[in-house]
């Protein structure tokens, strides 16, 4: 895509009353946000109100009023037919080619215009594109109102003139519809602040409130009917960019076209139809002299190819002339601006254009503006990442609808946000050679590696983040904490867990509820669930050698020998009896074997406490010493025979040493006293897959899944021995999570 | 018999059960049905930094730190965290290798019976 689509636009024109000028943002924005095939479709729900255009007001353009105007007639016979129609309809010294270039439209003529002679431009501008828009979009209203309506309104604006107050006469009932009373409304409200701009804010709210009125529409009508649903929605944008264009030009300023872009690009986001409408959509808005100046430049450009020699020096001029137009902006910021550098550029032949490139003689930035607008735009087109763009208009369309419900919000609009806007938009745009696109480009790029890495690394990102369960019958529950222990003591595993999950919703700084859902989890043969419990539960207690044994416990199983040996130590080091072992800022520098040797002495101290032998066990197991660590759990054991964890733990260290035999005794030990234990049942699948006994496996696992049907590893070592031992046909029903099916073939 | 494998790895603890594993009746049904071998390189985030080797020896049963002398079956490329998800099934092979998260050296039919069945599933305390 060439530079010239961007800034001058691509599209070509084909209505007459419009012009083939889509202007550089236009063009930009449609490049970037891909095909504009449904602008029209939705431009022709833009909401316009025949009869009101002012034909007092309609004034067009005499030539001298347009620098770069004698270019005309050349232009015209080099491009296409419609372009000068066109040119010649709307610039043209002479109504009737106006008129008609109207009548081509199709459209009914406006009532008779009348030059007027001191009416200011912008308002005669204002004007025109109403009465274009009536003209290129809409059928005449019908009926016998439209004259009536007209006059009423012209005599409304003729109340300007004669700088007399506007005095409403009580109209003939006009049998107007919700829509066209909002339409006025709409539009009246935006012209009087142009119209009266001079008289101030209150003064054009009299008037347009004293219009309402007369009319018999509530100044804060707000909706259409039915008929016109959606369309409350566009106007409010439609009135959002108006408001900008007309404040901006009455501070004088340049900035029109960046809240226009964005209206162009909200719109063009909901549903949008048709470029050429857009095109005409957007000449439409763009009245100021020196995008007239550019629809030359572009038409002249148009003719690349055919004589490029007298084309660059048409192009030369042309651009000279801008440049100097755009030297006469007097705000600064425009001065400024690297457009202008760039016309300027242009103009002095540093800069050539060539088949659709723009070619720097000297070399260099405008090739670089040129490639990377032209790679971001083909990012953008791509659609991948679109929704970037989406959230901005999302944004603009929540600021737009905010103020618009406010009744100042055409100064608050142009207030608050056309001045970042334009700001924003020139940072972007402009300023290639501050390397602005470059760091747009830095950031996208960030954007994207972002993007890769967040499908990555979700899971370590949110690794240790508890993940509540969608639906939860113990909300509301008065007591969840009561009624989680009760199921948990009752071996209700997965049921304890969503009532403990009610509980530390309801109170999220519970180290208790945390914790025994931590220990549930753990037992319920889920680790990382485990885990995430332990740490909230460790947030809220820090010293709970419960959750930090817990912890240790749950690295272990996770294979996380650093994070496991961090939390076995500070079990020792917030220990009531053994914390006097190690001072306590030497703690994290201990390495597994001074931890090992800690826990050696604090079992001299205290021989008969079985949790220190716990703690040596997984210890051993955290440095793979299985036979160690078995003499551990069974010291353990023997002081608490009770203790149907350590008999798990017993039995996971003599299956992980290939002992898989002597594990199943004691997972059956550990099952007998607690029958719900999901953690065994799972382990004791393993030992049976373990030993090649992958018929028997499936049963443990299917049994521990019943309990547990979160258990994810139970589910992966369930498809392996369901593929080994022949049965591919239960694959399915695995990957299926189909328990019934799986249940009926293994029952237990 | 058992030699301690010296590594932080993840995958280290995979390899330090299968040792024993592969001494026992159905190690030795592995051994019979693939008779191949393996060597693994596991890195600890990112392929090509930091990598250890392994020798999965499914010929002679045996499992250690190291470089094989001679030509392996077959090579491959993991970073720790995929290979334990690959020796627990979590990961298939295929997609391992499609995703680019495991690269594979030497003979594909070798790489063919490489799968998640061969490794012990540790057991959770």
């Amino acid at each position: 895509m060439a530079l010239r689509d961007l800034v001058m636009g691509g599209g070509g024109c084909a209505v007459p009353g419009t012009s083939s000028s889509a202007n550089p943002l236009g063009g930009l924005a449609e490049t970037l946000f891909g095909s504009a095939s449904k602008t029209q479709e939705r431009l022709q729900e833009l909401p316009a109100l025949p009869g009101l255009e002012e034909p007092s007001a309609i004034e067009l353009a005499p030539s001298h009023y347009l620098p770069g105007l004698e270019y005309e007639p050349q232009i015209g016979h080099q491009s296409n037919g419609q372009v000068s129609e066109f040119l010649r309809g709307f610039h043209g010294p002479d109504y009737h080619s106006y008129q008609d270039a109207w009548k081509e439209s199709g459209a009914p003529m406006p009532l008779q215009p009348q030059l007027h002679e001191n009416a200011p431009p912008m308002f005669s501008e204002f004007e025109r594109i109403y009465s274009q828009e009536t003209g290129a979009f809409h059928p005449p209203m019908g009926g016998p109102s439209q004259p009536v309506l007209s006059g009423f309104l012209r005599s409304f604006f003729d109340s300007r003139q004669s700088e007399v107050p506007f005095h409403p006469v009580a109209p003939p009932q006009l049998g107007l519809s919700d829509g066209d009373k909002l339409r006025i409304r709409n539009r009246s409200s935006v012209m009087v602040h142009h119209v009266f701009a001079d008289k101030g804010q209150q003064y054009a709210e009299a008037q347009v409130n004293a219009l309402l009125h007369s009319l018999d529409i509530e100044p804060d009508l707000k909706t259409m009917g039915p008929q016109h649903g959606h369309h409350s929605e566009l106007e409010e944008y439609w009135n959002d960019a108006h408001a900008g264009r007309i404040s901006a030009m009455q501070k004088g300023r340049f900035v029109d076209n960046s809240d226009h872009w964005a209206t162009e690009f909200s719109q063009r986001r909901e549903d949008v139809r048709d470029p050429e409408n857009w095109h005409q959509e957007f000449q439409q808005q763009h009245g100021n002299d020196w995008v007239n100046q550019f629809t030359e430049q572009q038409v002249s450009t148009r003719n690349l190819g055919r004589d490029l020699e007298a084309e660059q020096h048409l192009t030369r001029e042309q651009s000279r002339i801008m440049a100097e137009t755009l030297a006469q902006n007097p705000d600064p910021k425009f001065q400024n601006s690297k457009f202008l550098q760039f016309v300027s550029k242009m103009s002095r032949g540093d800069l050539i254009l060539e088949d659709n490139q723009v070619k720097p003689n000297k070399a260099d930035w405008a090739d670089e503006f040129g490639k990377t607008n032209e790679n971001w735009a083909a990012e953008f087109t791509a659609g991948e990442h679109a929704h970037r763009g989406d959230n901005w208009a999302e944004e603009f369309s929540q600021i737009g609808t905010s103020t618009a419900e406010n009744d100042g919000w055409v100064d608050e609009f142009a207030k608050l946000n056309v001045k970042d806007w334009t700001e924003e938009f020139e940072n972007q745009f402009s300023s290639t050679r501050e390397d602005a696109d470059g760091n747009w480009l830095d950031s996208y790029e960030k954007f994207v590696e972002e993007q890769v890495k967040g499908e990555q690394n979700l899971p370590s990102s949110s690794k240790w983040a508890y993940m509540f369960a969608d639906q939860n019958p113990y909300m509301g529950h008065a007591n969840p904490l009561k009624e989680g222990q009760e199921l948990f003591r009752r071996g209700l595993l997965s049921e304890a867990v969503l009532a403990l999950e009610a509980e530390v919703m309801k109170n999220p700084d519970n180290a208790e509820g945390w914790r025994l859902l931590g220990i549930t989890h753990a037992e319920n043969d889920d680790d990382k669930q485990s885990i995430a419990s332990m740490v909230r539960a460790r947030d809220a207690e820090p010293t709970n050698i419960e959750v930090l044994l817990s912890l240790g416990v749950s690295h272990t199983n996770e294979l996380e020998q650093r994070e496991a040996l961090k939390y076995l130590r500070s079990w020792l080091q917030h220990h009531p009896r053994y914390n006097g072992l190690i001072p306590g800022d030497q703690v994290s520098g201990l390495n597994h074997a001074e931890v090992t040797h800690l826990f050696h002495e604090a079992a001299r101290m205290a021989p008969v406490d079985a949790d220190v032998h716990t703690v040596l066990g997984v210890l051993y197991n955290l440095s793979r010493e299985y036979d160690r660590a078995i003499e551990a759990f069974q010291t353990a054991l023997q002081l608490k025979p009770k203790d149907y964890s350590l008999w798990n733990k017993l039995g996971a260290t003599l299956a992980n040493s290939a002992r898989s035999a002597d594990a199943l005794h004691a997972y059956q030990e550990a099952l007998d006293q607690k029958p719900n234990y999901v953690r065994a049942w799972s382990n004791m699948g393993i030992s049976y897959a373990n030993q090649g006994r992958y018929e028997e496996s499936v049963r443990y696992y299917v049994r521990a899944l019943c309990m547990n049907p979160k258990a994810e590893n139970a589910w992966q070592y369930l498809r392996i021995s369901l593929s080994i031992s022949g049965r591919g046909d239960l694959v399915d029903a695995c990957d299926k999570r189909d328990l019934d099916l799986l249940q009926q073939e293994y029952p237990l | 018999m058992a030699t301690k494998i010296d590594s932080e790895l993840k995958s280290a603890a995979i390899f330090q059960q299968m040792q024993q594993h592969l001494q026992s009746d159905a190690g030795k049904d592995v051994l019979n049905k693939v008779g191949l071998v393996y060597q693994m390189v596991i890195a600890p985030k990112k392929l090509g930094k930091d990598e250890e080797t392994f020798v999965v020896d499914l010929k002679k049963g045996k499992v250690y730190k190291g470089a094989f002398e001679g030509k392996p079956d077959a090579t491959f490329s993991f970073v720790d965290d995929d290979f334990v998800a690959v020796s627990s099934g979590k990961l298939n092979p295929q997609m391992a290798f499609i995703r680019g998260k495991m690269k594979v050296k030497g003979s594909m039919s070798a790489a063919q019976k490489f799968t998640p069945d061969i490794f012990p599933k540790p057991a959770k305390l």
